[in-house]
């Protein structure tokens, strides 16, 4: 005869599947990736050895998928981009919103119209680059380039060919075309190589020895690093289904909030494949670039091809080419101007840096930006962004201060908020 | 002894804190029409349930045809035609589509005699002009007669029957007793739960009766019975019959309804009644010869056979609430 | 009543025949029964009728006040005048986030509890159908269904944008243009996503519909948690959540007009559909195996 229990027992059996089922699920979803990045051994190589290993990278053709986070510590301002007009479209593929909701009506919330609507528009696109995920293609062959970036139920492409450049964004349904003259360019292409061989050749005469080779002059240029920043190979890793070398910066200036910034290279053909800027004292990065996945065959030709579609707003922008000897005479100009820069008629115009390396602020005098320049619904954005402090309003991330003072300058750098005030205080 | 068709040992189903079936000892022959028995709440439709595995038992143990249930639902259920808790069919389909619903249902039922067999089995519970109607459209037995047909679909080697003349017209009651007799004949058991006690005696071989929960009474329908006749005596001595119905042997005081006991008859008689049975296994003959060498004036004497339903009220008590 | 007929008759003997036939023909012909019974409720169509009519009355609107403002409303909305099969897409574009849920919530909830609120459950089981079978054959019903919902919203979108408006070739996001033909194919593919972004939630429906025998009580559950899904993934506080809802890739569906197609999201909110199905799918059959059927 049966035990009595059989009944309990059997029913506890019948739950297994129950139980088991999200256990396999969450199992694999902590293996995989562990797995993933499991046992990554690139040949060791040194800061040096990586950087002319990337530089050396030959890689012309490319598609892959780019993700972009970040995660800056802003102000909280959902409530405010929500009551925003529908346009800007937000994180790429990031879950159902409450705008759609809303458009679901017909009715697109907000009543703002024309300028107004427009200039909140951008500085929601704004935050919204500086808050949240955003996905985007790229493309590369030879000769051709393309950015897709894949909005919600939008996108935005440059397309980079000889001809010139498109960009396009749907939401808008505008189109932008600049175009160079490619002879023109050709020619200042053709006259900067003679006057690059020209000068090699008069500074070798002049030296009496063949001048130094890239690797010397990386070298060279790694040493004067050293002096503020920290290079180092970290540990390999794998990127993109790839492994990859961490190139792994960190600032020895302990007055910049940069805690390190990290760039992956492919360890099989040299390319970035990944770049972070973490704020110091923190374990996540304030902002990261990766490619999720990546292939180098060459795209297919229909990638980059572009006609802007019917009803579209289509702006030309002819790119002027300077000739040789304009350049030379902006260049001129642009010393000149910088050496009379102590002249205080002219500083209102120009940005002025405080400091040097990580720790520099940069000034942008009283007219340029000022609150006045602000409507009503983007003052109330910034009031909600920035902070009052003595002396002005402090907008601060996790990686970048902007201090806007009650006179109106600005000060701003990867720095802390005291080091703003300082600056704006001593004007060092 | 035959083999079983059903058997239970032990069987038991706790709803949280009340006992619906309590230790449940079942024997179903195989080939009988056996009656189960029992008031509102006595566990009939719980048993049911737990033979058929809708319900899982809390403790013991069922075989149905052979094999242990719920573990073999899959091999016993389509031999097993059932009826449980009246009918119950999808109100927005006719007839013939929710048997074909149902018959789909069971993979072991061939899909080409389909029609055929839905057909068939409407023409046997008279519904067959009501077969494109929709159920919810359907009387009370009507449903009822649907619900049968389903039972009916295929060839069963057990029919489990809850109450299936509840709802019907005197034809289709009598439609169903002859049905459950024919079916027995080809050999199908028939286990039928009921509270119309002259419907299970007219067709049923076997019976069981329930109360609160516990088995109290199984068997043919003949021991059920047996032990329950009673023998009559009208005399106008009363106590010396009594003397004389103790001295045979016949059951004394046993119980207030059960003993020997008198009742004044209008005439001044008194009717001495006994339970018939017990050890002494006394002929009528002998009883009155004994009664009269006695010296007992025998003005009326009869053996009683007890009706089921008699036998019925013994075993669950008088009383019209229900126990729950 | 003649039963001698039906004991010893040629019904019995091909019954037993029938016995050593296969099991998966039996399967597929209960799933045949099922989706009979289910597009034999008038129910069922009022819940399509009700979906067709949201791409009738988007097309409505617009001709019948010469088309929206650019940049206000859903996405695609102000290219339906130039372009009527917009209206498909613009309409699973506002059928998503409540209407086809409501739908779905409707069918699946009704899946299990449903059949017990009408007592065919006990008769199906006792057939016997057998319980995951059951559980299988109503989750592919359910899955049917929803096939038809988005498939009936998409199909009368196009078919009413072509009667109202000029049609012609289709503008994608990214810019490129492509012929009606490549066109219609990515309306199929969209009805195609979208019916893949209901699978989770056709499971949790199944799962909510073997807790109760009150069929309402699952429908507005199954709705109701669609609704806090999206509300969730509204909420940037609880951002590390998002990826792990069911509706994170409901307006995914976007990718599917680009150029060239992305298909990495259909990839994902696969996984994710099939992760939500695998879950609520042991659930349901653990709850299912183990129920008392006392209805
Ligand atoms: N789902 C349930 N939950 C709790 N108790 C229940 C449930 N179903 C039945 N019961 C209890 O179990 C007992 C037996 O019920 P059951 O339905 O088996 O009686 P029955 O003998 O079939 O009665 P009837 O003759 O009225 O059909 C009753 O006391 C009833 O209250
Ligand atoms: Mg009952």
């Amino acid at each position: 005869m049966r035990a009595r229990d059989t009944g309990a027992s059997h029913r506890l059996t019948r739950w297994i599947p129950a139980i088991v089922a999200p256990i396999a699920i969450g199992v694999g979803v902590v293996l995989v990736p562990l797995q993933a990045n499991a046992a990554v051994d690139l040949p060791d190589l040194t800061p040096a050895e990586l950087l002319e290993f990337a530089a050396s990278s030959d890689v012309e053709s490319l598609s892959g998928t780019i993700e972009q986070r970040s995660e800056l510590g802003l102000p909280d301002l959902s409530g405010l981009t929500g009551a925003m007009g529908g346009g800007g479209g937000s994180g790429g593929g990031t879950g159902g919103g409450t705008e759609d909701f809303g458009d679901g009506d017909g009715d697109s919330g907000s009543g703002s119209d024309g300028d107004a609507a427009a200039s909140a528009t951008d500085l929601d696109d704004l935050i919204s680059l500086a808050t949240g995920t955003h996905t985007a293609k790229v493309y590369l062959d030879g000769s051709n380039a393309r950015l897709q970036v894949l909005d919600r139920l939008a996108e935005r492409n440059v397309y980079l060919s000889d001809e010139g450049a498109w960009i396009y964004d749907s939401a808008e349904k505008a189109a932008t075309h600049l175009t160079v003259d490619q002879a023109a360019l050709d020619a200042l292409e053709a006259e900067a190589q003679a006057h690059h061989d020209e000068a090699r050749e008069r500074l070798e005469a002049e030296l009496g020895a063949p001048l130094p080779t890239p690797e010397q002059l990386l070298d060279e240029a790694l040493a004067k690093l050293d002096q503020t920043t920290d290079v180092s190979v970290g540990t390999d890793g794998r990127v993109a289904g790839r492994e990859v070398y961490e190139l792994v910066l960190e600032p020895r200036d302990a007055d910049t909030l940069v805690g390190e910034i990290t760039v992956a290279i492919d360890g099989d053909t040299g390319v970035a494949l990944a770049a972070s800027v973490t704020a110091r004292g923190a374990d996540e990065p304030a902002f990261s670039v990766a490619f999720t996945d990546v292939s180098f065959e060459a795209p297919d030709a229909a990638v980059f091809a572009f006609t802007p579609p019917e009803g579209t707003e289509v702006t030309e922008h002819a790119v002027p080419i300077p000739t040789v000897e304009e350049l030379e005479q902006w260049k001129a100009q642009a010393e000149a101007e910088s050496q009379a820069e102590a002249a205080p008629g002219d500083e209102a115009a120009r940005p002025v840096v405080h400091g040097e390396g990580w720790s520099a602020v940069v000034e942008l005098p009283a007219a340029g930006v000022g609150g006045a320049g602000f409507d009503g619904e983007a003052a109330a954005m910034l009031g909600a962004l920035t902070e009052r402090v003595d002396g002005g309003r402090i907008l601060s991330t996790s990686l970048v201060t902007v201090l806007i003072t009650d006179d109106g300058r600005v000060f701003a750098g990867a720095v802390t908020a005291d080091r703003l005030l300082d600056a704006a205080a001593t004007g060092r | 002894m035959p083999d079983l068709a059903i058997e239970t040992h032990g069987l038991t189903k706790r709803f949280r804190s009340q006992v619906a079936v309590d230790g449940l000892d079942l024997a179903v022959p195989e080939g009988s029409v056996f009656g189960f028995l029992g008031p509102n709440g006595s566990g009939k439709t719980t048993t049911i349930r737990m033979l058929l595995g809708l319900v899982a038992a809390t403790a013991g143990d069922a075989r149905v045809l052979g094999a242990d249930m719920p573990h073999h639902v899959d091999s016993v259920l389509p031999r097993v035609g059932a009826l449980v808790e009246g009918p119950a069919f999808s109100p927005y389909l006719s007839g013939e589509a929710n048997l074909r619903r149902f018959d789909a249902a069971d993979r072991h039922a061939p899909r080409g005699t389909r029609s055929d067999r839905v057909a068939l089995a409407l023409e046997r519970v008279g519904l067959s002009h009501a077969a494109k109607k929709k159920v919810g459209a359907y009387s009370l037995g009507m449903k009822q007669r649907l619900g049968l047909a389903n039972a009916l679909l295929m060839r069963r080697e057990l029919l489990v029957l809850d109450e299936p003349t509840n709802g019907l017209d005197p034809q289709g009651t009598r439609e169903v007793r002859s049905l459950i007799r024919s079916l027995a004949d080809g050999g199908t058991t028939v286990f039928v739960s009921s509270h119309l006690l002259a419907e299970v005696e007219q067709v049923c071989t076997h019976a069981a009766v329930m109360s609160v929960g516990r088995l109290v009474a199984q068997g043919t329908l003949d021991e059920l019975r047996g032990s329950g006749s009673r023998v009559l005596v009208r005399t106008p001595d009363p106590g010396r019959a009594r003397a004389v119905l103790a001295e045979l042997g016949l059951p004394i005081g046993e119980t207030a309804a059960g003993g020997i006991r008198s009742v004044m008859d209008a005439s001044g008689d008194e009717l001495v009644t006994a339970r018939l049975g017990g050890s002494a296994d006394a002929a009528p003959e002998a009883i009155v010869a004994a009664l009269v060498n006695a010296g007992v004036r025998v003005r009326g004497f009869e053996i009683e056979r007890a009706s089921l339903e008699q036998r019925f009220v013994d075993l669950t008590g008088e009383g019209f609430d229900v126990v729950a | 009543m003649s039963s001698r007929e039906a004991n010893d008759g040629p019904v019995g003997v091909d019954a037993r025949v029938g016995r050593s036939g296969g099991a998966g023909g039996g399967t597929l012909s209960l799933l045949g029964s099922e989706l009979l019974t289910l597009f034999r409720r008038r129910r069922t169509w009022a819940l399509l009728g009700a979906l067709a009519l949201i791409p009738i009355l988007i097309a409505l609107a617009v001709r019948l006040s010469g088309g929206p403002p650019t940049g206000r409303g859903p996405a695609f909305l102000d290219q339906i005048t130039n372009n009527g099969f917009f209206v498909g897409v613009t309409a699973i574009l506002v059928a998503i986030p409540l209407f086809l849920p409501l739908t779905i919530g409707v069918v699946a909830g009704d899946a299990i509890a449903g059949e017990a609120s009408h007592g065919t459950l006990r008769y199906l089981l006792i057939a016997p159908a057998g319980r995951i079978r059951l559980l299988l054959v109503k989750y592919a019903a359910a899955a049917v269904f929803c096939v038809a919902a988005t498939l009936t919203v998409v199909v009368v979108g196009t078919l009413i944008g072509w009667a109202l408006f000029p049609i012609g070739p289709v503008t994608l996001l990214s810019g490129a243009t492509v012929g009606v033909g490549d066109a219609l194919l990515r309306f199929l593919a969209i009805a195609a996503y979208v019916t893949v972004s209901l699978l989770g939630l056709s499971a949790i429906g199944l799962f909510l519909s073997t807790l109760t025998t009150v069929p309402v009580g699952a429908m507005a559950a199954t709705a109701i948690l669609a609704v806090v899904s999206q509300i969730v993934g509204a909420l940037p506080q609880l951002e590390w959540l998002h990826p792990w809802l069911f509706t994170h890739y409901w307006l995914g569906f976007g990718d599917l007009m680009r150029d060239p197609i992305v298909w990495d999201t259909f990839g994902d909110n696969a996984l994710l559909q099939a992760g939500y199905l695998v879950v609520f799918g042991a659930l349901a059959v653990g709850r299912f195996l183990t129920k008392d059927v006392l209805s």
